[in-house]
């Protein structure tokens, strides 16, 4: 198992996972329903948003003179506060520190190979994608910013939730450690554990025993994305749209004013209507800005889908490792045994038929080169043999047990990805339906007052 | 069947006001085919000879009648009039024949005037046959406001035998002849009568007889100079002019801005016909979830539906309407264009007669010895006389053609003022009522998607108290550990 960095994660007896699968809608919630879980009597705590609050807030332009050019960028500032005052020991009281994304993104690559078998929570995109006529692609637009730092605390809720991440040092320092962060992070040299892309195609495509559980995830991911892909797709369209019905509403407006100034009794309530009008006009924006949340919301689960293929491509790397184990071991077995059969074939002559079974084998080729074995030298090579599968029989079982542990905590964390995914879109479909009930009263509002105009004409 | 006289005569004070006219004529409808017939039954049976309308029977389009009547609003009675005449236009069907196929409407009469002999009159009358009656009251009140038609064609539908197409024209041919019925001066007129209560052969007959057609061309020329030259137009009428002119043109814009919204709120729907699959394909690859999904899905599907109704109902109830009036406001213009042509001829003789009256003085001044009269060997002095005598018989020929133009002018000018009040009166309260409805529209398209919306959050909640049947088989697929 990796090193977690921290303290090891006790096994699984006390379930840890039974009482965390909560809906993430924003802070408040989360540390709500933490707080409801201290209602089942637990000794331990199962992971940080039991006893802490954080928030990511203020987001900030900042800009340095480095090196030779100006770097401007936006920084969060974080704060944590422990909520629990039984875990006095842990954690400082309240804290604040000031991050920008890419450190964000550091602690992700960090999280991501330290944690293998952990799907890990991904951040909130670079760049606005499926976006629709009136979101900016300019990364330093408020509202972009803004819904980057709703992502960012979510980022850092569902990583403080999960019963191993919350519990990494380097995690802690990065809620906690005003200076140096990055270079603790880099002294760990986590690059160096990555796997290489090499050997994950490897993997995919010399697998012997695939579990097929594994392999239908990855099938799940892709329609997951290409479900969630073709829905953001049509909204954006959707956005336009509903985006220029308001707005040629707002014509309306300008004709009644001009009607209003040819008339003398309905002057008054036509430029009343002409006001409501201009406000059916106006709405759409504040509206359409707050439906990208549920963008958002799909936009993280479509990324969640990059996490999970991700861990079924470290299965099928640990798979690797395992049957090259395997392999290894079974070529060393075989090397003893066609060793044995030639040492009991002809235990003296060295120049006749030094060779195995088989036509070439290696210590045919060796007697051709170097002259034939002696049964000494024989032993020896015999004795070696020995050792070195003793110590791939060891290896084999090391491997085996991290495989089998890779594969029971991918297991369960995918399980908890599921409920956890199920609840999360119940709600985000639910927080759906009650943006569109909002404008359904907005426009009834509206339109009721306008009426109120034209009945007084 | 004796003819139609024309009611309005050149001396015309009793027409603007709102008594009936004294007819002196009865007129009577007796269909020639169909004789011994009682004038008071004129019901039973004379649909059949239209040999192309159907073959529907009269006592059950009678019994209807009043029935029909029911469905007339009260208010649609205005400026408190009590109604003696009641016209209901439905039951389009249509009709091929050999050349052609066409929809005809029933058109139910209920009064009880003394002129219609009788009290309850059904015909069936075609578009071709309003636009007749609409020419011939033109053609007989050129300075009174008759309203407008539907237009013939109606670009964005192609097919004229939709339902939906056929229940606007209806509504907008009864809104029609209710108007010419309200109407104190058309009302009474002999065609009009004739097109509600005449039978099929007589009343084919009777379009035959007068066209009129080459005076409208004729008209129409001297309408247009008239309205450039006009130099002194009354106030009231240049005001009205005015204001016609702006208000038609506000109603245009209105009219362009709803054909715009109608364009939006198609393609907004086109793009949710397609999202609600998204959710379902979706449903596809999940197990838990795949209620909720399911559940968005038809909602959305839902709001295809709602759209599609404001998307109708705003195009029959307020851009159509609109579109009539801005019709109307052409028609007023056109009336307002014949009362300047007929106040120019008023005008043109009176500078005439100026000119004469100053030419006859000349000519008393004048040297005569050069004219023509002379050369003939007339004496100057006798042709002096000549002239002058007859500039006077021409200045008394033009002084009585200038009272006739005036009288006429008068009438015009009472006609069409009144005309304008009564319009103005109905102009507030239909232009009132077709916003009205267009709030109301909005208000139940956000009514019926908020309703939508509640039951998705109650169904994905599974909280829900009354088991909506067509959402318990979605309830049975969503999961039930995690709450």
């Amino acid at each position: 198992m990796a090193d977690d960095g921290g303290l090891k994660p006790k096994p699984a007896e006390t379930d840890p996972l039974s009482d965390d699968i909560k809906p993430i809608k924003n802070a408040t919630a989360l540390v709500s329903e933490a707080k409801r879980g201290k209602r089942v009597d637990k000794p331990k705590k199962a992971h940080l948003l039991q006893w802490m609050e954080i928030t990511v807030t203020e987001p900030e332009k900042k800009t340095i003179a480095s090196m030779k050019m100006q770097d401007t960028f936006v920084v969060y500032l974080i704060e944590t506060r422990v909520t629990d005052e039984n875990m006095q020991g842990y954690g400082e009281g309240a804290t604040s520190v000031w991050r920008r994304y890419t450190e964000f993104e550091l602690l992700r690559n960090y999280l991501d190979v330290t944690f293998p078998s952990v799907i890990v929570p991904p951040l909130p995109e670079k760049k606005a994608s499926y976006a629709w006529q009136n979101v900016s692609m300019d990364r330093f637009d408020p509202d972009f910013i803004e819904r980057r730092r709703a992502g960012l605390e979510i980022f850092l809720l569902r990583c403080a939730a999960h019963p191993r991440l919350c519990q990494d040092k380097i995690f802690m320092g990065f809620l906690h450690q005003e200076q140096g962060w990055r270079d603790t992070v880099n002294a760990t040299d986590f690059y160096s554990k990555a796997e290489s892309r090499l050997k994950a195609l490897n993997a995919q495509f010399r697998l012997k025993n695939h579990d097929r559980r594994f392999e239908e995830l990855k099938n799940y991911c892709t329609e997951l994305q290409s479900n969630i892909g073709n829905i953001l797709k049509i909204r954006a369209r959707l956005c336009d749209k509903l985006y220029g019905i308001h707005k040629v509403h707002g014509n309306y407006a300008r004709v009644f004013n001009e009607w209003s100034a040819i008339e003398k009794e309905i002057a008054e309530h036509l430029q009343s209507a002409s006001h409501y009008m201009d406000v059916y006009s106006a709405t759409i924006d504040a509206e359409l800005e707050e439906e990208e949340q549920y963008a958002d919301q799909l936009k993280e689960y479509y990324a969640f889908g990059d996490s999970v293929r991700a861990v079924c491509r470290r299965y099928e790397c640990a798979q690797y490792d395992l049957e090259k184990a395997e392999e290894g071991l079974v070529n060393k077995s075989c090397q003893r045994e066609a060793l044995k059969l030639a040492i009991a074939e002809s235990p003296v002559s060295e120049e006749n038929n030094g060779q195995g079974k088989g036509g070439f084998s290696l210590s045919g080729v060796k007697t051709k080169l170097f002259g034939g074995d002696t049964p000494e030298q024989r032993e020896i090579r015999l004795k070696q043999l020995d050792e070195q599968i003793v110590q791939a029989e060891a290896e084999l079982k090391n491997v085996q047990v991290e495989s089998q542990e890779f594969i029971e905590f991918a297991l369960r964390d995918i399980d908890r990805f599921q409920r956890q995914k199920t609840k999360d879109l119940q709600e985000i479909f639910t927080n759906y339906a009650v943006m569109q009930i909002k404008q359904c009263k907005k426009g009834i509002a509206i339109w009721t007052s306008a009426k109120d105009c034209f009945s007084k004409m | 069947a004796s003819e139609d006289t024309p009611v309005i005569t050149a001396a015309g004070e009793n027409n603007s006001s709102q008594i009936k006219c004294p007819q002196n004529e009865k007129i009577k409808f007796k269909d020639p085919l169909m004789t011994g017939l009682d004038k008071d039954s004129d019901d039973d049976g004379m649909e059949s000879l239209d040999l192309e309308a159907s073959n529907k029977s009269e006592e059950e389009s009678v019994s209807r009648s009043s029935s029909l009547i029911a469905n007339f609003r009260l208010d649609d009675d205005c400026d408190g009039e009590t109604r003696d005449l009641f016209i209901v236009v439905d039951d389009p069907e249509k009709h091929t024949s050999t050349l052609e196929a066409y929809i005809t409407f029933r058109v139910t009469t209920k009064t009880t005037r003394d002129e219609f002999e009788g009290s309850d009159f059904s015909v069936r009358r075609r578009y071709n046959d309003f636009l007749w009656i609409r020419h011939r009251l033109e053609e007989k009140y050129p300075t009174h406001l008759v309203p407008p038609l539907p237009e013939k064609h109606s670009l964005k539908r192609m097919d004229r035998f939709s339902t939906e197409f056929l229940k606007v024209r209806q509504t907008a041919l009864q809104k029609f002849l209710t108007r010419v019925a309200d109407h104190p001066v058309l009302s009474f007129d002999k065609c009009f009568q004739i097109f509600l209560t005449a039978k099929a052969w007589e009343f084919q007959a009777h379009k035959k007889q007068g066209s009129g057609f080459l005076t409208r061309v004729s008209e129409s020329l001297n309408n247009m100079s008239a309205s450039y030259m006009m130099k002194n137009r009354p106030p009231e009428f240049a005001l009205m002019h005015d204001y016609i002119t702006l208000l038609s043109d506000k109603l245009g814009v209105m009219d362009r801005i709803a054909q715009r919204v109608a364009k939006e709120q198609n393609d907004y729907m086109a793009e949710l016909l397609e999202w609600g699959p998204c959710y379902t394909l979706w449903a596809n690859a999940e197990d838990q979830l795949a209620g909720a999904l399911l559940t968005m899905s038809k909602a959305l599907d839902e709001c295809v539906r709602t759209i599609k109704e404001l998307i109708d109902a705003t195009d029959n109830r307020f851009a159509q309407p609109v579109k009539e009036y801005l019709l109307y406001t052409e028609c007023i213009k056109n009336v307002l264009r014949r009362r300047d042509a007929i106040q120019n001829e008023y005008d043109s003789v009176i500078e005439e007669i100026s000119r004469k009256k100053d030419e006859k003085e000349m000519i008393k001044t004048s040297d005569q010895t050069y004219s023509i009269g002379a050369f003939l060997g007339k004496d100057p002095e006798d042709v002096k006389q000549q002239k002058h005598e007859k500039l006077e018989q021409q200045i008394a020929d033009m002084i009585r053609q200038m009272e006739y133009f005036n009288d006429r002018t008068v009438v015009a000018n009472a006609d069409l003022k009144a005309d304008m009040e009564r319009w103005h009166k109905h102009k507030q309260r239909d232009l009132k009522e077709i916003f009205i409805t267009l709030a109301d529209m909005h208000i139940a398209y956000y009514e019926k998607n908020l309703a939508i919306w509640e039951n998705t959050i109650r169904t994905i909640q599974n909280k829900e108290h009354i088991q909506l049947p067509s959402t318990a088989s979605i309830n049975e697929n969503q999961d039930h550990g995690i709450v």
